[in-house]
């Protein structure tokens, strides 16, 4: 049993102390409230994130779920600041106290790596494909500390160890393109983790891979994030994904939040309409053959035109007139359980 | 002892070893390759001028007599110069003489063809380079610049700039060239050509005018295309944003990334270049009386001396065909994707 | 010239020379990006080929030796006169009339024909790709100076030889850029599902392949307008060209060198015209393309 409570097989997820998810020991390490991101693109403006509010505390894994385009991508490179420059972020995001949004790029700079480190998608892309393996891990060791070639190539193999890379000397001369997709991600992990940071962002880290691998990658996530005491984001469209990992989730819609609680609570009390769709269209093995799949009916909304009332109602079977006209708004509705929702599931409530 | 027990670490075996892969290598193959099928368009082209050359009025016998000369002068002399065999014979015994090494003698002056070449081509090349260092010199600091701040003053001032360097013809700024320094400053010269072991420093007054009219409209082009490239990665690869979130900063990210990939494709089109650049080199020789090979042509032409021509003719060729198979070697070779092959093991 | 057709006949370096296409552009920006060119290029060929038939412009030729050598501003010759007693100003107009014909003339037959051939063999691929590609390679390693030359030389200079000359130079480098974009899109499921659907060859070729390449194909023609008439100028710069007395800008420059310390506007006049002419074609293939690739 591990230090947290985390079973190995993860398929008990209990929730830190009696409920208290956010409010643990200490102030959360990365705190983000009314956090708003507007593109400015060609005369339109596209509001990608619209009041997102979080907390992710030390040593543990949020999960921020949602569909394409839901902004949860935005959100994430908000708080390395790796937007372009047509982004306009107002709100807060506060790591360890310190306020990033505003900070100028220097300071930036300093967290990018050290602090806070990010996974992407795309091992293929995301990795040079004319630089060997070995220098673009050196390369994030040596941005953060003073080690002269050797230390460096020295903890490089060593990272690549920790993130368990088959012949490990070997690969450090190695070309992207000589590694399978598994490995690639490993190698980005291990470039994440060089500087030690304190918070990982794994944006759609295993979507790209296939099954087995992406569970092999996030047992080893979930086992680094122990070893190292490291905060981690888990962001996915794969709701199932996070059941298994993550200790708190967020599920996200249009640039919103929508709903947030403890994994467990979560699953044991689906609140928001959207949230029970997502875990229904998850394909059942118990379902009989050819059963119709249940996927969510229509589109996400064009994030160029102003929202009025909430967001999923066009696709809502609880949808009344009052979710079309008044926005409801994301808080704390039950203990450590927030939602946005006039007519949340499970709950009788006078028409 | 068996020999199937000796360790590959004998330096004999290790040799054979490698020996065997290059062989099999699929760059020397592609090398191969590229080279073969070069021959028939290299024959081709030899074929062509020679067809053109024929097809012009006149010969090299009344060129050299001139307007004066009586028909039987005429003849007799293209009988001394073998101008009267047929077409293919003629042809024929050119490439004959090509295969064992001769490109045979100016009709003209009886020189013989390598030594004409020989004394002219040092010199085009010399401008050649000397344009081609000159337009790298500034296009890659400035592409560098830009790419660094996009939109900004120097960006805006060398895309305006450029747009106007591509735009002038060579010669007209060749000529505009002219004006200036020779004729309004008297700085540098106008025409004529010094050897460098005549004195390197009026070698170099010779060339400068010539090169810059040649360099100008080339690093114009280098100059947006190694921009454009610089910014397609900055802001479209992912890699790019991978650095960043190391903590890299934009020069960093810039120089250690970006311009390592940009470099091969930059190589590419300066290769593929050099092959029309001999096109331009004709013009400005002749403006700035330089005698290297396109003024040779020129005059070879106008005086039907088909030896001669060839043999320019050939050089250019192999020039355009070398580069191109060096530009694409070049990429090849560079990208490490084709030069470590690609299956993951 | 320097940049050669052949050498911008490649997809990366056409965006590059045709202007900055990073950046958000503001609306007004590009409007005028557009309409600027567009406009210069409109009033170049009105006033090359339209203003000579209806407003009071000379000859360009047969003019007065006694009125030779006027300078600018002189009465009834606003651009003065050349060495021969022809009035410049008609001269830039019907000079630059003769250049925009040829360069039109090659370009267009530049895209039918190399765009056709590039497109048709980058499609069927193979050896027949292999060997319509080394037949052009042929063209393309030939100093084609020596084939205008010859041409010139040969059949006498005159602008329809110019044309069949500068055809040589268009025809290998449009069939790079359409064999580069036919390649590029051949693999794109749509041409993929079209074989599927039973549409025969030629039927793709036309309606799926040609209208994908078209937009690539025009921003290099407009690039290859300037690149042409400065070849053209080349051309008549070496007596190749247009022949005198007949003006075209190339054998004014050519003829004005030798006068260049005592009259440099003989050289200069052209010159501008020329330049001016090269410029808006670049900046309106840079607007249009810019235009082509957002939608």
């Amino acid at each position: 049993m591990s230090a947290n409570g985390l079973s190995p097989t993860g398929s008990d997820v209990e929730p830190l102390g009696g409920g208290g998810g956010a409010a643990s020991v200490g102030a959360p390490l990365l705190e983000i409230s009314g956090l708003r991101i507007d593109f400015h693109q060609a005369g339109n403006v596209v509001r990608a994130v619209d009041g997102l509010t979080y907390a992710v505390p030390r040593a543990r894994t949020v999960g921020l779920i949602g569909e394409s385009g839901c902004g949860k991508t935005v959100s994430s490179r908000a708080i390395m600041g790796l937007l372009p420059p047509s982004a306009l972020i107002t709100g807060s995001i506060r790591f360890e106290g310190q306020e990033l949004v505003g900070l100028p790029e220097r300071r930036l700079r300093e967290l990018r790596g050290s602090q806070i480190a990010m996974v992407f998608q795309d091992p293929a892309r995301s990795l040079n494909p004319t630089l060997r393996i070995g220098p673009q891990i050196t390369e994030a060791i040596r941005l953060h500390s003073d080690v002269t070639k050797t230390a460096a190539h020295d903890r490089a193999v060593e990272l690549m160890e920790l993130v368990r890379l088959p012949a490990a000397r070997q690969r450090f001369r190695q070309y992207p393109h000589q590694l399978s997709g598994g490995m690639r991600q490993r190698v980005m992990i291990a470039i994440a983790l060089a500087a030690e940071p304190k918070l990982l962002i794994a944006d759609e880290a295993t979507t790209a891979l296939d099954v087995t691998t992406q569970a092999q990658i996030m047992e080893l996530l979930r086992d680094l994030q122990q070893r190292l005491g490291m905060a981690l984001i888990m962001i996915s469209h794969d709701l199932g994904l996070a059941a298994s990992f993550a200790d708190e989730v967020m599920v996200m819609y249009a640039g919103r939040g929508v709903e947030r609680a403890p994994t467990r609570k979560l699953f044991e009390h689906v609140r928001m309409p959207y949230t029970r769709a997502l875990l229904d269209a998850i394909p059942r093995l118990e379902n009989a053959s050819h059963s119709p799949l249940a996927a969510v009916a229509g589109q996400p909304p064009d994030l160029a035109h102003e929202q009025v009332g909430c967001p999923f109602s066009p696709r809502c079977p609880n949808a009344t007139e009052k979710c079309r006209e008044h926005a409801p708004p994301f808080q704390e509705q039950e203990p450590d359980h927030l939602w946005a929702c006039w007519h949340p599931c499970g709950l009788e409530r006078p028409a | 002892m068996s020999s199937t027990s000796a360790p590959l670490s004998t330096p004999l075996a290790a040799r054979a070893g490698r020996l065997s892969r290059l062989a099999g290598s699929p760059m020397l193959r592609f090398v191969v390759r590229r080279l073969l099928a070069a021959i028939p368009v290299l024959f081709g082209v030899t074929l062509l001028t020679f067809v053109v050359m024929n097809s012009l009025p006149g010969d090299a016998a009344q060129e050299l007599l001139g307007a004066q000369a009586t028909p039987a002068e005429i003849h007799e002399l293209s009988i001394k110069l073998g101008l009267d065999k047929p077409f293919l014979t003629r042809y024929g015994e050119w490439l004959h003489g090509l295969v064992t090494g001769h490109l045979g003698h100016s009709l003209s002056s009886g020189q013989s063809v390598t030594s004409i070449l020989g004394s002219d081509l040092p010199i085009t090349f010399e401008l050649i380079l000397f344009a081609f260092v000159l337009s790298l010199l500034i296009a890659v600091p400035s592409a560098i610049l830009s790419a660094r701040r996009p939109g900004g003053i120097f960006d805006r001032f060398s895309m305006v700039f450029s747009m106007g360097g591509l735009s002038i013809a060579p010669y007209v700024l060749a000529l505009l060239l002219v004006w200036v320094f020779a004729v309004k400053l008297g700085i540098l010269p106008a025409i004529g050509w010094v050897p460098p072991d005549q004195g390197l420093g009026q070698n170099i007054r010779c060339l400068i005018l010539p090169a810059v009219s040649i360099a100008l409209p080339l690093m114009c082009f280098y100059a947006r295309l190694l921009r454009a490239d610089l910014l397609e990665q900055l802001q479209g690869q992912d890699y790019v944003v991978t650095a960043r979130a190391k903590g890299a900063g934009p020069w960093a990210v810039l120089m250690r990334h970006t311009l390592r990939n940009s470099a091969f494709g930059l190589i590419t089109v300066i290769a593929l270049n050099l092959g029309t650049l001999l096109g331009v080199t004709v013009i400005v020789e002749d403006i700035f009386g330089l005698p290297g090979i396109g003024h040779e042509l020129l005059s070879a032409i106008s005086n039907r001396d088909t030896p001669v021509v060839e043999g320019a003719v050939l050089v250019f060729a192999l020039v355009v065909v070398l580069a191109n198979l060096l530009a694409d070697l070049l990429y090849s070779a560079l990208d490490p994707r084709v030069r470590y092959g690609g299956s993951p093991n | 010239m320097a940049v050669a057709p052949t050498d911008v006949a490649v997809p990366g370096a056409l965006e590059a020379v045709t202007g900055p296409s990073v950046g958000p552009r503001g609306r007004w920006r590009s409007r005028l990006g557009l309409w600027i060119p567009a406009g210069l290029v409109a009033l170049i060929f009105f006033l090359c080929f339209v203003w000579p038939l209806i407003g009071p412009v000379g000859s360009p030729t047969g003019g007065n030796i006694l009125e030779a050598n006027l300078p600018i501003g002189s009465p009834g010759h606003v651009l003065g006169t050349d060495a021969v007693g022809n009035d410049e100003w008609a001269r830039l107009l019907y000079g630059g009339r003769a250049s925009l014909e040829i360069a039109l003339a090659v370009n267009a037959l530049g895209i039918v024909v190399g765009g056709l051939l590039g497109a048709v063999a980058a499609y069927l691929g193979g050896w027949r790709d292999a060997t319509i590609m080394r037949f052009l390679d042929v063209f393309i390693a030939f100093p084609a100076l020596v084939l205008a030359l010859a041409i010139a030389e040969g059949l006498g200079p005159s602008e329809v030889h110019v044309i069949w000359a500068l055809a040589f130079f268009s025809v290998p480098a449009f069939a790079r850029l359409a064999r580069a974009e036919t390649l590029r899109i051949r693999e794109l499921n749509f041409i993929t599902a079209a074989g599927l659907s039973g549409t025969g060859h030629l039927r793709t070729l036309l309606r799926h392949v040609m209208p994908n390449i078209v937009a690539p194909l025009m921003t290099f023609a407009l690039l290859g307008m300037g690149i042409i008439i400065v070849l053209e100028g080349a051309l008549s710069f070496l007596g190749l060209g247009i022949p005198p007395p007949a003006p075209s800008w190339g054998n004014m420059i050519s003829s004005g060198e030798s006068t260049l310390s005592v009259t440099p506007r003989y050289v200069f006049i052209p010159s501008i015209a020329l330049f001016i002419t090269v410029v808006s074609f670049n900046l309106l293939g840079d607007a249009l393309r810019s235009r082509w690739s957002q939608r």
